[in-house]
């Protein structure tokens, strides 16, 4: 008995070993073309850019789709894309779009005038279903799409709205599709992508990964990769061990706490502003914050560098406006730096002594807040302490918490917003007073001069007069303060040292075109 | 024995009725509204409350549960409401990883765990012993994500032994067959891909089992000193009967009838997705689908897993207590 359980024993040792043995160099097995692999931590909802509304959706479509213009490579100017050029009518009203010829959909199938009104239309009233999320936000205002010649493309809209043009870049409901596809897969590409980008769909294992190949009749620079592999990884700390062991060549969604590992292995660490902003809000409709000089001494007590230095570890900058740094419109205001002493003395002077309030939070990490609603509020009520504010703190679950910023509870919440266009308009007008009953305007901040200039900001073309507008806004919100800005929070990617030109966008898409590898 | 089958069968329906309306009710009383993750965050209240109406949401919940068990009885487990795809497709076309995954795991953990059970109870109160039984306390105490990350880290990034996640190498897949890694590769020849498939298969294995494998190895220790005590064994010692074959076939047969239901009740909740696993070594299964689908509040996919999984665990019960006739000559079904 002894000897037959220790052979069984040994015979199991000895086959793991063969086993093991076999397994040398993981990273040398893959398959001899340039294959590319990159993880990300979920699936795609779908990869219909009409249908899905999510950043992992957003990755991999933005290298099979393209739309009518683009991003900067790493800010959110607009550049021509799909189309070369494109007329404004005086009025602001009518977009006409001369679009790129000779190019082809990777079907085959030619790309003119008929491609673009097909794309947008199905997602046009009365076409456009529930289903849709960002179809409204996209072509609101839009009235009419229609092919003036097979390769020009005019857009009405009801009243002129700038953002519009940068509504088009999106990779979410904005990329033309393939009309070809739409017919073929009874009008959704969810599973069956058809653009005109650099990469091609070859085929999605869902919850595995989804393989793209290089499109050789590609109109403009080709990929220098022949393949692309998105593999789905959950777990960001086991995406950083698979590009340890160069079993993936680049990652998104990285944690601080692996970054040191990875430096130490020599990997690129990608540590880029992001696309997003993370606050604190007053409710400036009831007392004590209806009084702009309350909100004003509040903000001085609060020391946002501490807060991205220790709270957020450095993986945040801090926020002095609304705006990114990379967002036209930008305007370095100047903010209220932390000086408790200046609070305690103004609270003092408003007869604000012994202040009690009650915030309200969330209970999960959000992509502008890391570490979550509650470490946040419980910081900031570490902060209100000292200046002689009893704060108590209420957390909700996500879904929850909205509806009670809907209900509008509690005087101070801590929300936050992830840019969609990369337009200043998506940001500042979430104190637009018309959005207080969407909930957006959390703080219920009503001024209708802000009102009026975002009005503005909407009718006047890009450039410098139309920045102009939104520095003014900033200028009055840094005096009102209806909201402390905390952070943005960054993006984080990593990848290996034999990657080349690998970027993460500021609107978090990652582009494959020019990555290339050794 | 065949009637007895069917009475087996019969009460599955119970079963599964008991399961629907837990499911059911936990979904739809303590999970968010769906509409607003399907919406995103430009969704004004009409389309949010034009979706609650297109969904059926607003309907009473009886009426809701009522379509939900219609569409179960005809084979249909609906369709998600984040990817618009069918629950029983994308099922279906995860369980082979499962499958895969839950049988080598049991595998392993049935040879593992008999093994050190017997060495324990043959060699009750030795350190071997002590040793067994303090390596089992370990496994049913590791939570299997931290075990998990930790073979990670040794034996991937460290060692550079094994792969870290996934079933395959990509370039490597096998052809695709059956769905199982191992018998795919196995049926098309192909030797590179089989051994890549099963170095991929060792840590989730080992993560997987180790909980099974204590299990199994407490119960048969347990069970075998039990049967060692017994007179029959006396007796057959007296005889003078080697003890290899008094441990091996006196004892061990006998000890093996409530191990086997361990082992069977293990397979039935392994193969309900092993969800902590699978999310670590992003398994693609069934375990880690479920999760999403919760965290999204998808509520068909939910309901349709958690019904799909809990018709296996039953199926899988009955087999086991089928096997006992095979087992034990003395228990007779009629």
């Amino acid at each position: 008995m002894k000897k037959r359980i220790l052979s069984c024993v040994l015979a199991g040792l000895l086959a793991t070993t063969v086993l093991v043995g076999c397994g040398g160099g993981q990273a040398a097995k893959t398959s001899a073309a340039k294959t590319f692999i990159f993880a990300q931590g979920a699936d795609p909802r779908g990869l219909d850019p009409a249908f899905v509304d999510d950043g992992e959706s957003a990755k991999v479509m933005c290298n099979i789709y393209e739309g009518l213009v683009k991003y900067g490579d790493d800010n959110t100017s607009i550049e021509p894309c799909l189309a070369e050029k494109w007329d404004v009518s005086a009025d602001g009203k009518e977009y006409t779009f001369h679009l790129r010829k000779g190019v082809k959909f990777h079907d085959g199938t030619d790309f003119n005038a008929d491609a673009v009104v097909k794309s947008v239309t199905r997602q046009l009233p009365p076409n456009a279903t529930d289903d849709m999320p960002y179809a409204s936000f996209t072509f609101n205002g839009v009235t009419k799409v229609e092919a003036v010649d097979a390769n020009t493309v005019k857009f009405t809209l009801k009243e002129p709205n700038t953002p519009f043009l940068a509504n088009l870049a999106m990779t979410l409901a904005a990329p033309i599709v393939s009309p070809t596809a739409l017919e073929k897969n009874k009008g959704n590409l969810n599973e069956a992508p058809v653009g005109t980008g650099p990469f091609k769909f070859v085929s999605w294992e869902k919850g595995s990964k989804v393989t793209l190949e290089k499109n050789n009749d590609y109109w403009g620079e080709k990929a220098k990769l022949d393949k692309v592999v998105i593999k789905i990884d959950k777990e960001n700390s086991v995406r950083a061990s698979e590009l340890m062991t160069g079993a993936i060549d680049a990652m998104d969604g990285l944690d601080p706490s692996d970054v040191d590992k990875l430096k130490e292995k020599n990997m690129n660490i990608f540590s880029k502003p992001g696309m997003n902003i993370n606050y604190m809000a007053f409710d400036c409709d009831r007392a004590p914050f209806n009084d702009p000089k309350v909100r004003e001494a509040v903000s001085y007590a609060i020391d946002r560098n501490e807060l991205v230095k220790y709270l957020y570890q450095d993986y945040a900058d801090p926020a002095k406006t609304m705006l990114p740094n990379f967002i036209a419109g930008y305007k370095d205001v100047a903010a209220y730096e932390y000086n408790p002493e200046k609070a305690k003395q103004m609270l003092k002077e408003l007869g604000k002594e012994n202040l009690q309030v009650k915030m309200i939070t969330y209970s999960n990490p959000r992509p502008y807040n890391s570490v979550g609603g509650q470490k946040l509020a419980e910081a900031i009520q570490n902060y209100l302490s000292k200046v002689g504010i009893t704060a108590t703190i209420d957390v909700y679950q996500w879904t929850e918490y909205k509806a009670k910023i809907k209900q509008g509870e509690g005087d101070i919440k801590f929300y936050g917003w992830n840019g969609d266009n990369g337009d200043a308009d998506n940001f500042l007008s979430l104190v637009d007073s018309k959005e207080i009953a969407s909930s957006l305007n959390a703080a219920r901040y009503s001024n209708p001069e802000v009102d009026k200039l975002l009005a503005q900001g909407k009718a006047t073309p890009n450039g410098d007069a139309r920045n102009a507008v939104y520095g003014q806004i900033q200028d009055i919100l840094a005096k009102d303060a209806p909201w402390v800005n905390i952070s943005y929070s960054k993006q984080m990617a990593a990848s290996s040292p034999k990657v080349k030109n690998f970027s993460v966008h500021p609107t978090g898409s990652v582009f494959f075109q020019k990555v290339d590898k050794e | 024995m065949f009637k007895y089958f069917i009475k087996r069968l019969l009460l599955l329906i119970p079963v599964v009725i008991g399961v629907s309306i837990l499911v059911f009710v936990i979904m739809h009383v303590l999970s968010s509204d769906p509409t607003s993750i399907i919406l995103g965050q430009h969704a004004s209240q009409e389309q949010i409350d034009a979706l609650r109406q297109q969904l059926g949401l607003n309907d009473p919940l009886y009426i809701q549960y009522l379509k939900f068990m219609g569409g179960i009885v005809t084979g249909d487990f609906g369709t998600s409401l984040i990817t618009k795809s069918s629950v029983a497709t994308e099922i279906f076309s995860r369980f082979p990883a499962t499958i895969e995954l839950a049988i080598i795991s049991v595998i392993v953990a049935s040879i593992v765990g008999i093994t050190l059970g017997v060495i324990s109870a043959v060699k009750q109160n030795s350190i071997l012993d002590y040793l067994c039984m303090g390596t089992s306390l370990v496994g049913v105490s590791m939570p299997i994500f931290w075990l998990g990350l930790i073979l990670i880290v040794l034996f991937s990034v460290i060692l550079g032994w094994l792969p870290v996640s996934g079933r395959a190498t990509i370039g490597l897949e096998p052809a695709k067959i059956t769905g199982l890694y191992l018998l795919d590769s196995l049926l098309s020849g192909d030797m590179t891909a089989f051994v890549d498939s099963l170095e991929h298969l060792v840590l989730p294995v080992i993560a997987l089992s180790s909980y099974s494998t204590a299990i199994i190895a407490r119960m048969t220790r347990s069970t075998m000193l039990e049967v060692l005590g017994q007179d029959y064994i006396r007796t057959a010692r007296s005889k003078g009967l080697a003890e290899k074959i008094v441990v091996k076939g006196h004892g061990l047969r006998n000890a093996l009838i409530p191990v086997s239901t361990v082992i069977g009740l293990q397979l039935g909740s392994l193969l309900g997705g092993a969800v902590l696993t699978e999310t670590v070594f992003s398994w693609p299964g069934i375990g880690g689908y479920t999760i999403d689908a919760i965290l999204k509040s998808d509520y068909p996919v939910v309901q349709g897993s958690v019904m799909i999984m809990a018709i296996i665990f039953v199926l899988v019960n009955l087999f086991v207590d089928l096997l006992y006739a095979f087992i034990d000559p003395r228990i007779k079904y009629s």
